[in-house]
């Protein structure tokens, strides 16, 4: 008999409690073909990972402990994949998946873990808690017990193309009025934002964000591209660049998603596909994509930052640094640097456009999390945590003197907005497009 | 000479062995193909992860907590030398016992740091929550183990009597968390691999300004 489980989690019914655990119980066994028992196996669970953590440094329980974090998932791997924990699952912790065993799970890899992964590149025996803590993930999104707004965020993803739900129309209006916009500024008529072009040689990507909240670093991208003399469109069904499958641990999804994206960059005729600056974005459509869809890509796929410095470095557009007189600092997002291997081309592009750089510490491969990353920024029930933990991300902020932080990721941008005001920072957050756009010599 | 024991800890090292290799290649499961772009060097990725990335200029584990970092290495070299020791006896039982006063005090530091890290886990506050009977047992286990290294060093107890201990703590290696002897390399030889493909790895400035 299908029996409903209700959750504060649980969004939608599913089917009888003996499937769900099977579900979760195949996706945890799925998930150590990505290697994940070596590092569950690794952990020792010392403790001494809690100042590696952002979420940990602003509010030291035990809770929040990656260690303690991990152990939420790992105690599910004893019981299902090691002897003891299958004979004697008290000797090694070991525990069943029950439906309220999920709803602890839930809350420790969801609500204190953005998966920002800082506490494996630091952990005294290199686990890499980052895979464990998704490997939760995936066994919560099998189960269909993901927070419901960030299922929501998924939906919309599956169902509309974008996360934000944003119509046809209404892109193709924004884009109608950005373009009007753009002429008038950069006092040129060609310039535009080109929707639905086939044959252009790049298919820019850009979170929804652009379009329905901030469309000045859209516009940017649109002023960068055409300085550039790129060939390039956008698409009106499928332009999202952001992936929340990567957050919600649910891999078909992120599969799907990926799909429709660069089966749409093929219908375009595309020669490459470029990510607007985008943290989870990246690390998605850059490095997991291909293996979600189970084959390489035919394009080649890069970021936004890797095709300004391009421009800058060849010569095809010219900047002047005298433009962003002031100072600025830079947010290194986790999916882009640590998971995602780029962190020097915003680098070379910010000593180029603004005449006073200077970095935080600690920087790159060693940034804190903003706070707003792993899907947090849509669980509202997580809100007042996510805003919490961005205190590192501020102390660090206030050490630079900044007037501006430039970070290439609209999650991040949103989550440093929420910093900004809670800590008066004083702060302007831009893209690295924006100060880009800024610094443009033309004509 | 040890005949009975000798065979006890050979066979012990042999379970040991044989079902640490059945978990790694359990673990493993086939793998999976890496189907994206490569950006950097896997080598050179896990070259950086067992090296540079190691040093608590790194490591913020080690950096923040010296003292605890340097117990844990000390109970872990001592456990090295147990090792060594325990083959060479099993290998030449006729091997005089070497230098026992630096040697047997150095077990014996080591054991004293197994005890701290068994006393550590009972009081703090952290690590309670999250400690089992594996957790506890382990190091405990191994307190004793180096305990009776530095013993029979010092002439104690018998060399018979290491050889069971140490038995016992191979045996117990696969069934818990001791069998992180294995899976702690092999999980940053994974992570080196991954995040140099990637190009994350070698970093080399992330922590300075």
């Amino acid at each position: 008999m299908a029996t409903e489980i209700k959750t504060e989690n649980t969004r939608f019914s599913v089917g009888d409690a003996g499937q769900v655990m099977r579900a979760a119980r195949a996706a945890l066994a799925e998930k150590l073909r990505d290697l994940a028992a070596y590092h569950m196996d690794a952990c020792v669970r010392c403790g001494l990972c809690g100042e590696t953590c952002h979420v940990y440094r602003s509010d030291p329980v035990p809770e929040n402990l990656p260690a303690a974090k991990a152990a939420k998932v790992v105690r599910h791997f004893r019981r299902y994949h090691t002897a003891v924990g299958r004979v004697a699952p008290f000797l090694v912790g070991a525990k069943r998946l029950t439906p309220e065993a999920l709803d602890e799970l839930a809350e420790a890899v969801y609500g204190r873990c953005t998966g920002c992964g800082r506490c494996g590149l630091n952990c005294s025996v290199g686990a890499d808690i980052g895979v464990i803590i998704r490997t939760g993930r995936n066994i919560v999104a099998a189960a269909a017990k993901v927070p419901s707004n960030l299922q929501t965020v998924v939906d919309n993803q599956l169902n509309t193309g974008n996360q934000m739900a944003i119509t046809v129309e209404e892109l193709r209006e924004t884009a109608a009025w950005l373009s009007e916009d753009l002429q008038l500024e950069m006092g040129d008529e060609d310039v535009r934002i080109h929707v639905d072009e086939p044959g252009k040689r790049v298919f820019y990507l850009v979170n929804p964000r652009e379009v329905k909240f901030f469309p000045l670093s859209l516009s940017a991208a649109a002023g960068v591209f055409h300085a550039a003399g790129e060939s390039w469109t956008m698409s009106s069904r499928f332009y999202d660049v952001t992936n929340y499958g990567l957050y919600s641990g649910d891999d078909d999804a992120a599969a799907r998603i990926t799909r429709q994206v660069m089966e749409e960059a093929a219908r375009l005729g595309a020669e490459e596909v470029v990510l607007s600056e985008c943290g989870h974005g990246f690390r998605s459509f850059r490095w997991e994509g291909p293996n979600w869809l189970g084959e390489a890509y035919p394009i080649k796929v890069r970021s936004m930052l890797e095709i300004m410095l391009e421009y800058i470095e060849e010569g095809r557009i010219k900047v002047d640094a005298s433009k962003n007189a002031e100072r600025v600092t830079l947010h290194d997002p986790c999916n882009l640097v640590r998971w995602g291997g780029v962190s020097e081309p915003q680098r070379k592009i910010l000593s180029a456009v603004v005449s006073d750089f200077v970095e935080m510490t600690p920087n790159r491969e060693q940034n804190f999390c903003c706070g707003g990353g792993g899907g947090m920024l849509s669980m509202s029930e997580y809100g007042d945590r996510r805003v919490r933990s961005g205190a590192v991300k501020a102390d660090q902020i206030r050490a630079t003197g900044a007037k501006i932080v430039a970070t290439p990721c609209h999650n991040c941008a949103d989550q440093l907005l929420e910093v900004n005001k809670k800590y008066s920072l004083g702060v302007e957050i831009q893209a690295v497009c924006e100060l880009v756009y800024n610094a443009l010599v033309t004509g | 000479m040890l005949v009975a024991e000798r065979i006890v800890v050979a066979s012990s090292l042999v379970w040991a062995a044989a079902l640490l290799l059945w978990q790694l290649l359990a673990a493993w499961g086939g793998g999976r193909k890496d189907y994206s772009a490569r950006a950097g060097s896997p080598s050179r990725g896990v070259l950086y992860n067992f090296a540079a990335a190691m040093s608590p200029v790194r490591k913020e584990a080690a950096r923040f907590h010296p003292f605890k970092f340097a117990v844990g290495m000390v109970m872990h070299a001592g456990v090295a030398f147990a090792i060594v020791k325990t083959l060479v006896i099993l290998v030449r039982p006729e091997t005089p016992p070497v230098t026992p006063i630096p040697l047997g005090g150095f077990f014996g530091i080591a054991a004293a740091a197994a005890s701290f890290l068994f006393l550590r886990r009972f009081f703090s506050p952290n690590l309670r929550p999250i400690s089992n009977f594996d957790d506890y047992f382990a190091a405990f286990i191994v307190a004793i183990y180096l305990a009776t290294a530095s013993l029979q060093d010092f002439g104690v107890v018998s060399a018979g009597v290491f050889l069971l201990v140490g038995a016992v703590t191979a045996f117990y290696i696969p069934l818990g968390k001791l069998r992180h002897v294995l899976f702690c390399p092999v999980a940053r030889l994974d992570l080196g691999r991954r995040l140099g493909y990637r190009g994350t790895f070698p970093a080399t400035r992330g922590a300075k300004k």
